[in-house]
């Protein structure tokens, strides 16, 4: 009784931090010291896996924002709606091999196609650019021939991307009202800065505003870029692979599995074959060539990242598409050469 | 915020990045984040970052310099809608700072198995490389040559017998038995994010002594050894030395 009274004059904050100190202390003290070694060995796996992929993909978002900024400085608006038809098949074609012209990897491509579209490039060739140039580029490929020759591999992966964007960008052109697609360009922090491209600017000049909008595009696609990586090697740190790779290596699971895989792992496409090199053997031809299709056009980072460029709906639809013909072509190739 | 101070800080946190990479370059951490044939990658970044925080910190200077020069005249003019990008971009820009900074570095080890995979014996690289791994040395074989050996060539018994050296960490299994012990290494293609572990078993008398973990040399002859079924390579250990972490503590496939 007495102690209740007193309590009242007391703040109540104060109990509350008190009771809460003695609860945590309680707690940790009571925590078995197996607790801390498993919480260090987690921390350990997040943060490398985490800087792991954050090193390897800073390079190439910095390429990709670059050739975003060297674009709006260089290029004239519409310039790339007089380059490209409007035919959306062959909108969607010459969008797939523009990633010979811009080599860049799924970083990369989603400023600069954001940029793209801001100059005019029609839906569909932007959606194609967009899911090809990850593979079609001549590094991607370079990449792949030096890990599997230049072989059935390689022309298949570079086939079946070609055919997956091609069909994704026609899909979009019914689309006629790219506002319904994309997101209003938030910060195109040129209308703001001193970054306004004149066509009197001297060259340095033009290259000093590339380089701005280089700088704020690597902020605005790295928050994107980041937070990917952030759920990834979460991912990585709680599910164990082991749990994909024991699941089956029938001709369905495994290819769904290699699906999921390419998903988590996240992995730059430039770097991909190389990891892909590694599942040869334990799992079937046609789930590896789903991986390596599959992978380079959807991952966690190049979801969020797409999210910063279109609305929800075709983000979906950019995910479901390539995602349904990969598991296909993947299930066609187990059974035709298993 | 305004636009200028969301320069300010655009500027430190690239230049702040810069540093980052540049300290782990130095001290050589790179590789255990990266697979080493991307370094100069990484060298491109450090130097273009350096050239963007340059490029932004002439722009803070100029705009301070242009505000001057218009103050007094046009004063409702250009400042009045100066929005800066959302700083959520700087804050989220931080966190691979704080990870790198707050989180001691360590490379990766058996705390990862449980997640990352831990492989003794089954297929792993396709390896038309397995004459190259024949030109090597027994002795400089890695813990990844010998399990290619053992995964892609018939006939093992020619391996038995082989003098072998390995380095790698300590790693205790229980389908090991008494005086037994991995040593292992992750196999790292392209950054950590791909990384698992590959491990070899040892022979060795005094094999309790081990830490789980520590780096060891160890030297010996090669055995055989059945692991879930499948012949997988073990060292019956002469000597197990401790060593410090290798400059590289991953193998590159």
């Amino acid at each position: 009784m007495e102690t209740a009274t007193s309590s009242k004059h007391l703040p109540r904050n104060l109990i509350l931090a008190t009771a809460i100190g003695i609860l945590l202390i309680v707690s940790i003290s009571m925590t078995p010291a197996g607790f801390f070694t498993w919480l260090g060995g987690r921390l350990n796996v997040f943060s490398t896996v985490f800087l792991g992929i954050f090193v390897e993909a800073v390079p190439y978002l910095l390429l990709g924002t670059l050739a975003s900024g060297l674009v709006e400085v260089f290029l004239d608006r519409d310039q790339m709606g007089r380059w490209i038809s409007k035919r959306p098949v062959a909108a969607a074609v010459s969008g797939a091999f523009m990633g010979m012209v811009f080599p860049v990897c799924e970083c990369g491509v989603v400023p600069l196609v954001r940029r793209l579209f801001h100059k005019g490039l029609p839906l569909s060739a932007g959606i194609s650019f967009l899911l090809a140039a990850p593979v079609l580029n001549p590094i991607v490929i370079l990449s792949t021939a030096a890990a599997f020759g230049w072989g059935q591999m390689l022309f298949l992966r570079v086939g079946l991307s070609l055919a997956i964007a091609v069909v994704t960008g026609i899909i979009f052109s019914v689309e006629k009202e790219a506002g319904n697609v994309l997101r209003p360009a938030l910060t195109l922090s040129i209308e703001h800065d001193h970054a306004q491209t004149e066509s009197n600017d001297s060259f340095v000049e033009k290259i000093r505003k590339a380089l701005l909008i280089t700088a704020d595009e690597f902020f605005e696609m790295g928050r994107y870029l980041i937070m990917g990586i952030l759920l990834a090697a979460t991912l990585q740190t709680f599910i164990p692979q082991s749990v994909l790779l024991t699941i089956g290596s029938g001709p369905v699971l495994s290819v769904l599995i290699m699906l999921g895989l390419a998903i988590l792992l996240s992995i730059c496409s430039t770097v991909d074959a190389f990891v892909a090199l590694g599942f040869v053997g334990t799992f079937s031809f046609g789930s590896v060539l789903s991986f390596l299709v599959f992978g380079p056009m959807v991952d966690i980072k190049s979801v969020l990242m797409y999210l910063q460029v279109f609305k929800r709906r075709p983000v979906f639809y950019i995910v479901a598409i390539p995602f349904m013909m990969s598991l296909l072509s993947g299930l066609l190739f187990n059974y035709l050469l298993p | 915020m305004t636009h200028r101070l969301y320069r300010s800080f655009q500027g430190l946190l690239l230049l702040g990045i810069c540093v980052f990479l540049v300290f782990k370059a130095v001290n050589g951490q790179l590789t255990w984040y990266i697979n080493s044939r991307f370094i100069p990658l990484t060298i491109f970044g450090i130097i273009f970052l350096a050239l963007l925080a340059q490029t932004v910190f002439t722009e803070i200077k100029r705009s301070r310099r242009e505000e001057q020069e218009h103050a007094g005249h046009d004063h409702e003019h250009d400042h009045d809608h100066d929005h800066a990008p959302a700083s959520l971009n700087l804050w989220v820009m931080l966190v691979p700072l704080l990870i790198g900074v707050l989180i001691p570095a360590r490379p990766l080890d058996s705390s990862a198995f449980s997640t990352k995979g831990f492989n003794a014996n089954s297929p792993l690289i396709s390896a038309d490389s397995s004459q190259q791994i024949f030109a090597t040395e027994s002795e400089e074989r890695t813990v990844l040559d010998w399990i290619k050996l053992f995964n892609y060539e018939d006939d093992i018994t020619q391996f038995i017998g082989q003098k072998a050296s390995v380095i790698g960490f300590v790693y205790f299994d229980e389908v090991l038995g008494e005086n037994q012990f991995f040593v292992s290494r992750f196999v790292v293609s392209c950054c950590s994010a791909d990384g698992f572990a590959i491990a070899m078993a040892v022979e060795w008398d005094d094999a309790a002594t081990l830490e789980q973990d520590s780096w060891v040399l160890v030297k010996g002859t090669i055995d055989s050894i059945q692991l879930s079924d499948r012949p997988a390579p073990m060292i019956v250990a002469e000597s197990v030395q401790p060593v410090p972490v290798p400059e590289q503590p991953y193998l590159f496939p």
